[in-house]
Formats: C-alpha cells, sequence, structure tokens
C-alpha cells in the first residue's frame, strides 16, 4: 500500500523558513524540515516549544506568517478538500462532540471524508471493547483518545499528525494508544508525526526526530543518523570546550572530571585524541534531553542555520 | 454535511419544536375562545357594515375580555422570544466549537472550513426560517378576531405577522454566530448577541418604523364625523377604517388634519423592516465567513 501520489522522491512533509509570530512574539522561527515518506517522526519540545504551532500549520488550521509548509509537494495552507485530504489529525486533549455517541462520531468521519475506511474505524472500537453505542462523554479519556486516533486513521490520509496524544491518559492508557499507533507504522502505514513530551514512547516507535525549543529546530533527522553524530566524552575538567571535537551540546562537571554531549556529525569520532578521554555512543533519550536542556541563546534566533542533520556540514570551531 | 449540521443542532431543534408546541396549544386555546366570542355578539357583522361604529358595547366587551390579555401580555413575552431563540441556536455555532477545541476536529477533516461554515448556516437558518414561519402563522391565526378590531399596525400584531418576526429570529443568530466566534465562549456570545440586538429591534421599532413611508394626510370638518372608540384602540380610527394607523392630528381652525398610515401598506412596512434585519443578519454572517476564511491567527 502506497499512500504518496506524487511519486517516491517528494517528501511527505517539507517545511521552507516557516514561522508563525503572535503579536510581536514567534511562536515559531525559522522552521526549515524535510520529512520523507514513511518516516516516524517525534517532535519533541517543553510547553510553548511551538509544537502545536508547526502541527496546526502543517493541518492547514493556521496560516504561517512567514515561510513554507508543503505535505506531497502541495502547500497545506491552501484549505481545499484537497490538501485537507492528506493529513489525518489528531488534536491535543483529543476533542470530540460529548454529546455524540461513537457511531455518531465515526457517521460524522464517514460524511466528512470521501475515503473514510468504516471498517477500520468500527474495527479498532471493537478490538477495543468501546461500544459504538457510547456517548463520547461517558468514554474514558483512554478511550476518547483511541476514538480520536480511529477517526484520524479511518480518514486514510498518507500523513498522520498526533497532538500529545497520550498527554492526559495514564500508563497503561498510553501503552494501548502507543501500541495502536505502532501497529499502524508496522504495517507499513502512513507518514507519522507524533508530537510527545514522553521521550521513552518515542524511542520505540520514531525514526525520526525533531527537537524543537523556544520556537527554533534544534536537531532534526533519522534517529540512526543522530546518535551516530553524537558521542557522550569524558574529560578531565581541566578541558575547554574549545579543545573538543566537536560541538558540545551539554556538559556536567564533576569532582575532577566533565561529562560531555558532543555533536561529531556527520563524521563518527574514530579515533581517541586524547588518551584520558574516554568516548561512548550516545542514546536516544540523553540526546533527547542534552537538546532539550541545552541553553537558548538569543544570536541563534538570527541565525540561517541548517537544523542538524545527516546532509548538515560541520560546524567550524 | 447535512447530516453533521442535523446532528449538532439536533437538541436544539427539538427544543424548538417543543415551544412550537406550546404557542400551538397557547394558541389554539385562546384563539378558540376569541373566536367564540366574537361570534356571540355578532361583531363580524357589525364590523363590515359599519367599521364598528354601530356597536361600541359589543367593540367595548371584546376589547375587555381580551384587549390585555392577547395584546399587552403577549408583547411583552414574544418581544424579546426570537432574540432568544435566535442567540441560543447561534452563539453555539462557533463558540462551542471553540469552548470544546473540537473546531480542530471539525476543521481538519476533508472539508474546508469555509463550506462546512456555509453548509452549517445554511441548514440552521434555513430551520429557524420554517420555525418563524410557523410561529407566524400560528401568531396570524389566532389574532385573526383581533386583527379585525385593531388591523395589523398595532405593534402587537405587526411584530409577529408577515415577515418581521422571522427575520428578527435570523437577526440575532447572526449576531450570535459572530459574537460566538469572536469571544470564543458560548454563554457570553449569548448576552453579547442579545444586547445589541434589542437595542436594534427597539431602534428600529420606535425611531425607523414610522418614518418608513410619509404618511397619508386626512382632511376633516371639525367636530370630527367619526370618533374612536375607548379601548386599547380606537375602533374604528379617526380614518374611519379599521386598520389604519393615526400617526398624529391636530386642527388648524376649523379643519382636523390627521397623519396615517393606511392599513394597506402593511406588507409595504414589513418588507421594508424584514429587509433591514435580513440584511443586518447577511452582514452578520457573512463578517463571520470572512473571518474564517482568512483567520489568521
Amino acid at each position: 500500500m502506497t499512500h504518496d501520489d506524487t511519486g517516491g522522491s517528494v517528501p511527505a512533509l517539507r517545511t521552507t523558513r516557516l514561522g508563525k509570530r503572535y503579536g510581536q512574539l514567534w511562536g515559531l522561527r525559522d522552521c526549515t524540515l524535510s520529512i520523507p515518506a514513511g518516516a516516524t517522526v517525534g517532535l519533541v519540545g517543553p510547553n510553548g516549544a511551538g509544537k502545536t504551532t508547526l502541527l496546526e500549520m502543517i493541518i492547514g488550521l493556521r496560516k504561517p506568517t512567514e515561510g513554507l509548509v508543503e505535505v506531497f509537494g502541495h502547500a497545506a495552507q491552501a484549505n481545499t478538500a484537497a490538501t485537507l485530504a492528506r493529513v489525518g489529525y489528531t488534536a491535543q486533549n483529543h476533542p470530540l462532540y460529548p454529546d455524540f455517541s461513537v457511531a455518531d462520531m465515526f457517521h460524522l468521519g464517514q460524511a466528512m471524508n470521501p475515503s473514510w475506511d468504516m471498517a477500520l474505524a468500527t474495527g479498532r472500537t471493537q478490538a477495543l471493547d468501546i461500544p459504538l453505542k457510547r456517548k463520547v462523554k461517558t468514554l474514558s479519556g483512554g478511550q476518547q483518545a483511541q476514538v480520536s486516533l480511529a477517526m484520524a486513521l479511518a480518514k486514510r490520509a498518507p500523513l498522520l499528525v498526533l497532538d500529545e496524544p497520550v498527554a492526559s491518559l495514564d500508563p497503561v492508557a498510553r501503552l494501548e494508544f502507543m501500541r495502536e499507533v505502532m501497529a499502524q507504522v508496522a504495517g507499513g502505514g502512513p507518514t507519522v508525526m507524533i508530537a510527545s513530551h514522553v521521550v521513552s514512547e518515542l524511542e520505540r516507535l520514531c525514526d525520526w526526530l525533531v527537537v524543537l525549543t523556544h520556537g527554533h529546530v534544534q536537531l532534526a533527522g533519522p534517529v540512526d543518523d543522530l546518535l551516530a553524530g553524537h558521542q557522550l566524552l569524558t574529560v578531565p575538567r581541566a578541558t575547554s570546550d574549545a579543545d573538543l571535537p566537536g560541538v558540545p551540546i551539554h556538559r556536567t562537571d564533576s569532582d575532577r572530571h566533565s561529562s560531555v554531549l558532543l555533536r561529531t556529525s556527520p563524521a563518527p569520532l574514530t579515533a581517541q585524541p586524547n588518551p584520558d578521554w574516554q568516548a561512548a555512543p550516545v542514546s536516544f533519550e540523553p540526546l533527547v534531553m542534552a537538546y532539550l536542556q541545552r541553553p537558548f541563546r538569543a544570536s541563534d534566533s538570527g541565525n540561517r542555520t541548517q537544523p542538524t542533520g545527516p546532509t548538515t556540514k560541520v560546524m567550524s570551531r | 454535511m447535512i447530516w453533521v449540521s442535523w446532528r449538532q443542532h439536533r437538541s436544539e431543534a427539538m427544543a424548538c419544536f417543543g415551544l412550537l408546541c406550546a404557542l400551538a396549544v397557547y394558541a389554539a386555546v385562546l384563539g378558540l375562545s376569541m373566536r367564540s366570542s366574537f361570534g356571540q355578539n355578532d361583531l363580524a357583522t357589525c364590523l363590515v357594515r359599519s367599521q364598528g361604529v354601530g356597536c361600541p358595547n359589543s367593540v367595548a366587551a371584546f376589547d375587555n375580555s381580551f384587549g390585555s390579555l392577547v395584546n399587552i401580555g403577549f408583547w411583552a413575552v414574544l418581544l424579546l422570544l426570537p432574540g432568544l431563540i435566535g442567540v441560543v441556536v447561534g452563539a453555539p455555532l462557533l463558540g462551542r466549537e471553540m469552548e470544546l477545541g473540537t473546531w480542530r476536529l471539525a476543521w481538519s477533516q476533508t472539508v474546508p472550513r469555509t463550506r462546512w461554515l456555509a453548509v452549517k448556516l445554511a441548514v440552521v437558518a434555513g430551520g429557524l426560517i420554517v420555525l418563524g414561519a410557523a410561529m407566524t402563522l400560528l401568531i396570524t391565526w389566532y389574532r385573526v378576531p383581533m386583527d379585525r378590531l385593531t388591523g395589523h399596525f398595532i405593534h402587537n400584531a405587526y411584530d409577529y405577522e408577515g415577515f418581521v418576526f422571522t427575520a428578527y429570529i435570523l437577526c440575532a443568530f447572526g449576531f450570535a454566530v459572530l459574537a460566538g466566534q469572536l469571544l470564543r465562549r458560548s454563554i457570553p456570545a449569548m448576552i453579547a448577541a442579545l444586547v445589541p440586538w434589542l437595542a436594534v429591534r427597539i431602534f428600529v421599532e420606535f425611531a425607523l418604523r414610522p418614518h418608513f413611508m410619509a404618511p397619508l394626510t386626512l382632511s376633516q370638518k371639525c367636530p370630527c364625523g367619526i370618533k374612536g372608540g375607548n379601548g386599547m384602540v380606537d375602533v374604528p380610527p379617526a380614518t374611519g377604517h379599521i386598520g389604519d394607523l393615526i400617526v398624529s392630528s391636530g386642527g388648524t381652525g376649523n379643519a382636523q388634519l390627521t397623519f396615517y398610515q393606511p392599513a394597506s401598506r402593511f406588507l409595504e412596512f414589513q418588507s421594508i423592516e424584514a429587509g433591514i434585519f435580513v440584511a443586518l443578519t447577511l452582514a452578520a454572517l457573512g463578517t463571520a465567513v470572512w473571518l474564517l476564511h482568512r483567520r489568521a491567527s
């Protein structure tokens, strides 16, 4: 099953210097991304980092102040039936009409989406023991999230966007929800973009990562490339940042040593330049945490730096 | 989309239907009792023969029985009713989507949001037109005996017959849809729409309506040949023809001048006033669609 309607070479999602200003403040700025079809993208960032702003511009719910969003090569803000058909979306807190029954919600989905897959929608809720006749407001938060996901999936859109889908759920409901998403992804399903605070859950799910803080993309790329492009280096405390073979992202000083998470991309750190240094590979969660904790420099906002990725040049020192 | 609109406004439609039934019962009870009273005193024949001049007692008796009940009480209740219907139906149309966050759901389906709004507005406004027309018919039917004494120009009749009643509902609806969009809340939007609606409604009735068309002038020798009755309204009015609306009268020397709107202008007046309210409705709804289309925030 292929969802790509314009040929394999067109990215599922491309943003070009995308920006959104709210009054005087930029909610998102200078966001340039190119995400291939079939990727499962984890979008991580603290509250207010601009995740929802980015996602809503991808859906076409908000107009960019500057820049461009293209979904499978078509501008998202056109808000035509064709652009809307390309994105399935579950908003934060999975809004549904409280006095609708589950069946009513699916009926709405069918009435408003020509490509609606009713068998998929009812199949999902049946498998999860959610009665179709129940009013939405009588369902648990987890069940509402599942209904919301079923609606986004049944739209059969080639790009699926999930905004904090598990934020309000208890751990069991979280697990079930993520399992559902994973089952979809595994089945050669849509390109998925999922925003979440829960880094550990993204690790299992995602093969692409975007870290967003203060309205700016800090890190973006395939997870494997990003992990390969970073090293965890233990150095004597006296070592200055300038001597390190890469860009220090996060540094923890202890009595004698410092632990530095270092960006070395694209060339991995092969030889140990100094016998006092100990290098170790980086895993997913520390990498994300390092970028989330990285102090935001005001000068960053003026720079037109490319987001870090496999194709990005090494930053000169 | 039509199903979606219906499903979302089903409970409001039921409530409106309930209201219509209650009005029907009231209208049937009062209408039938007025009809029987009207028939007993042979008022009908008298009115046709002499415009009520020949049977002042019957006119007064009928007026005493029903005048305050049908005219004053009814007007007080119904003054706000079209506004309440309009804002209760209109404010949640966008306001509740904003409140619940369901706009994100609604506008991410495969229906562009302007089309989504246009269909909803058409379906709901269509329902309100049917409701307004049905209520107008009921009120007009039950008032038939009273109207034969008062004509259609007194506000108790004018405001609920013809086209204006429906236009009032639509105008309140339009204001409330826009208010719901701007305030993003249903209840505040209802209040925010009702207040200007009432202001416009009263302004039009008392400041504009008398000037829709220049009154005709009737010159009579004094003392006037025809003298009005002494009830709620003069039967017949100074022009001698039931249904004419006396605007003012004054004497110059021996002549009594009466300025009046003839009963035959009722539908013209209704069209002008309904036109004002429909234009306001279209302006409000057009603004709502336009704001949604260019929605920048």
